[in-house]
């Protein structure tokens, strides 16, 4: 009796470990490598290049170095590269791989992260509006060169990335403290994501948004443990040399320019006469 | 007419001159600084010079931690961030020199109480801060003179010169703006529990605004040269650490102090004895190190202020 409740116990243990382990095994998968070496045959060289259907002159040539040094640097090219045959490609296998490619090429590994993608801004304009500006995955990611997200690295370079597009906001992130701590090199200050969320950034007016009105508070108390509304209105992106951003904000720089001006203007004159008066005059040479 | 002076005799003062007066033989070390006969006008207190001193050295950590934050985007700032030893420590340098300077504003605020008590609400006048019209007619002179209209000018100047009370004004406006948004920045939270999120917006522009306006009139354009590059205190004007200086020397810079503290009586109360040469050596090694250091980081601020200006400028 007490054996086989032993062994049903045994049994109800690992069913539920395999359960719980299930999800898992789901996303291992089995990466190819070996084809690598093939590729790299022609596309380690430097100049290897050529025109796309639009008649653009495009690189083929592969920074082998930065490849090794990706994290995605054991798999192989076609686990992203799907259909292409180490020969010359062809026409057929070429055409449009490149926009089905961007999204696809990384969903397949990568599920949740291009779910939450497909909900968001990014996403809707890229799958929804066809718009070939907003940025898919490789555009943030970069795609030969891809490093661990979770790496300090890529944490410090997320202003720059984001900036590529949106760069005044850029600009005026990174004149408040969040971002020249960050400039730094203090890289756990607050970075665009921390704020804006990713994968899934929703812009300020969709109440899902990590910044509207119904979440900024939440967003802000990450860090701020008694950040309240008033507090969050705090304006993050305000362009200090013009009016149309804050008009007080700017008001006061342009009353801190005229005061630096006029003062160091009049001071350094004082200055400057004293001193030459004194040289001329002899007042200087003590006897 | 009550003036400040009687605000600033303060209980070491009172012991210097009891002790020079009957120096006591059974302790002869407390005595061996201030033995002498009382030949020096003491300029600046005890409690003054301590204060200076602070205010100096809580001031340049200011300047040397928070600047690399203003210009954060520039390679010397990185740089000189990263000497320091990282923005959490540059912050942390930056808030306990802060306390230090409010403790230094606070002990003014008492020592002006006490003048406020003393002079039974009467704190204008000649001797004090408050600027008058002799201030204004000495300025006139002094440019008068500057631009070659008129020689020299020979200024009847009281206990302190209009330059002196421009400054004193200029730099407690600027602290009081100082403190008030350095604590909104030390608590935002806080401040945004009874303010506007805008004020913080306000405060960070202000802060660093007023940062380089005080540390431009305080190291290049004002400060730094009165207190060292003037002919008459080049190179450094030893009151601010000696405390006295030789009376007939300060009979013939402010004469009207002089004048006015004879015809009062009151010369014998500001009287104090040299410190001894042995002190005045020791003294000298550390100012001779602080005005080396003022006098390079005048010609380096110099350089670097008239650049941000010129590039701020032209920015708008």
């Amino acid at each position: 009796m007490s054996t086989r409740r032993a062994i049903l116990a045994t049994l109800a243990a690992a069913c539920f470990l395999l359960a719980a382990a299930a999800p898992v095994s789901a996303v291992t998968f089995t990466i190819p490598t070996g084809k690598t070496d093939r590729c790299l045959e022609c596309h380690a060289e430097p100049d290897l290049g050529t025109v796309d259907v639009n008649g653009v002159e495009k690189s083929l040539t592969i920074d082998v170095d930065e490849w090794h040094g990706s994290i995605h640097a054991r798999m192989d090219c076609t686990a992203c590269h799907a259909g292409f045959e180490a020969r010359d490609h062809t026409a057929e296998e070429t055409e449009g791989w490149y926009e089905q490619a961007k999204l696809t090429a990384c969903s397949d590994c990568h599920a949740s992260e291009f779910k939450m993608y497909d909900q968001s801004f990014h996403g809707d304009l890229v799958m929804g509006e066809g718009s070939e500006e907003a940025p898919a995955c490789g555009d943030c990611h970069g795609s030969h060169g891809i490093v661990d997200p979770a790496s300090t690295e890529f944490r410090e370079s997320i202003p720059d990335v984001c900036g590529h597009c949106h760069g005044e906001k850029e600009e005026t992130y990174l004149d408040t403290y969040h971002g020249k701590s960050v400039l730094l090199g203090e890289s756990s200050r607050a970075v665009c994501i921390d704020c804006h969320g990713y994968h899934k950034i929703l812009p300020k007016s969709d109440p899902e948004s990590t910044v509207s009105s119904q979440n900024v508070v939440a967003t802000c108390g990450k860090c701020h443990e008694n950040a309240n509304t008033r507090f969050s209105s705090f304006l993050v992106h305000v362009d200090r040399s013009t009016p149309s951003s804050s008009l007080w904000v700017w008001l006061m720089e342009i009353n801190h320019a005229v005061l630096i001006g006029v003062l160091f203007t009049l001071g350094g004159l004082h200055c400057l006469m004293y001193f030459y008066r004194g040289l001329k005059e002899g007042l200087y040479r003590r006897g | 007419m009550a003036s400040i002076d009687s605000g600033i005799r303060d209980k070491g003062a009172a012991r210097d001159k009891g002790a020079a007066r009957a120096p006591a033989p059974a302790a002869p070390k407390a005595v061996h600084a201030i033995v002498g006969a009382r030949t020096h006008f003491r300029r600046f207190t005890a409690f003054q010079r301590w204060v200076h001193f602070f205010i100096m050295v809580s001031f340049s950590a200011l300047v040397l931690t928070g600047m690399p934050l203003k210009y954060s985007d520039k390679a010397w700032a990185q740089t000189w961030m990263g000497f320091i030893g990282g923005v959490d420590n540059a912050g942390m340098i930056h808030r306990f020199s802060a306390l230090i300077m409010v403790a230094c504003v606070i002990a003014m605020l008492g020592f002006f109480l006490k003048i406020l008590v003393q002079t039974r609400g009467r704190f204008w006048g000649p001797g004090s801060m408050v600027p008058n019209r002799q201030d204004y007619r000495d300025l006139k002179a002094m440019v008068s003179w500057f631009i070659g209209r008129s020689p020299r000018p020979k200024l009847q100047l009281d206990r302190y010169a209009y330059y002196e009370k421009g400054e004193f004004w200029a730099a407690s406006g600027g602290v009081t703006i100082m403190c008030v948004t350095g604590a909104i920045l030390w608590y935002p939270e806080v401040a945004a529990r009874y303010l506007p999120g805008i004020v913080i917006n306000f405060a960070l522009v202000n802060h660093s605004g007023g940062a380089l306006l005080a540390m431009g009139f305080v190291v290049v354009f004002w400060h730094f040269f009165h207190a060292h590059l003037r002919p008459e205190s080049f190179p450094m004007d030893k009151a601010m650490y000696a405390g006295g200086l030789p009376l007939e020397e300060y009979a013939h810079e402010r004469p009207a102090e002089y004048e006015r503290l004879v015809t009062q009586g009151k010369l014998d109360e500001v009287l104090v004895a040299p410190v001894s040469e042995r002190h005045m050596k020791i003294q000298n090694v550390v100012w001779w190190i602080i005005t080396g250091a003022a006098l390079f980081l005048w010609a380096v601020f110099c350089i670097f202020v008239v650049w941000v200006t010129y590039n701020w400028i032209i920015s708008f």
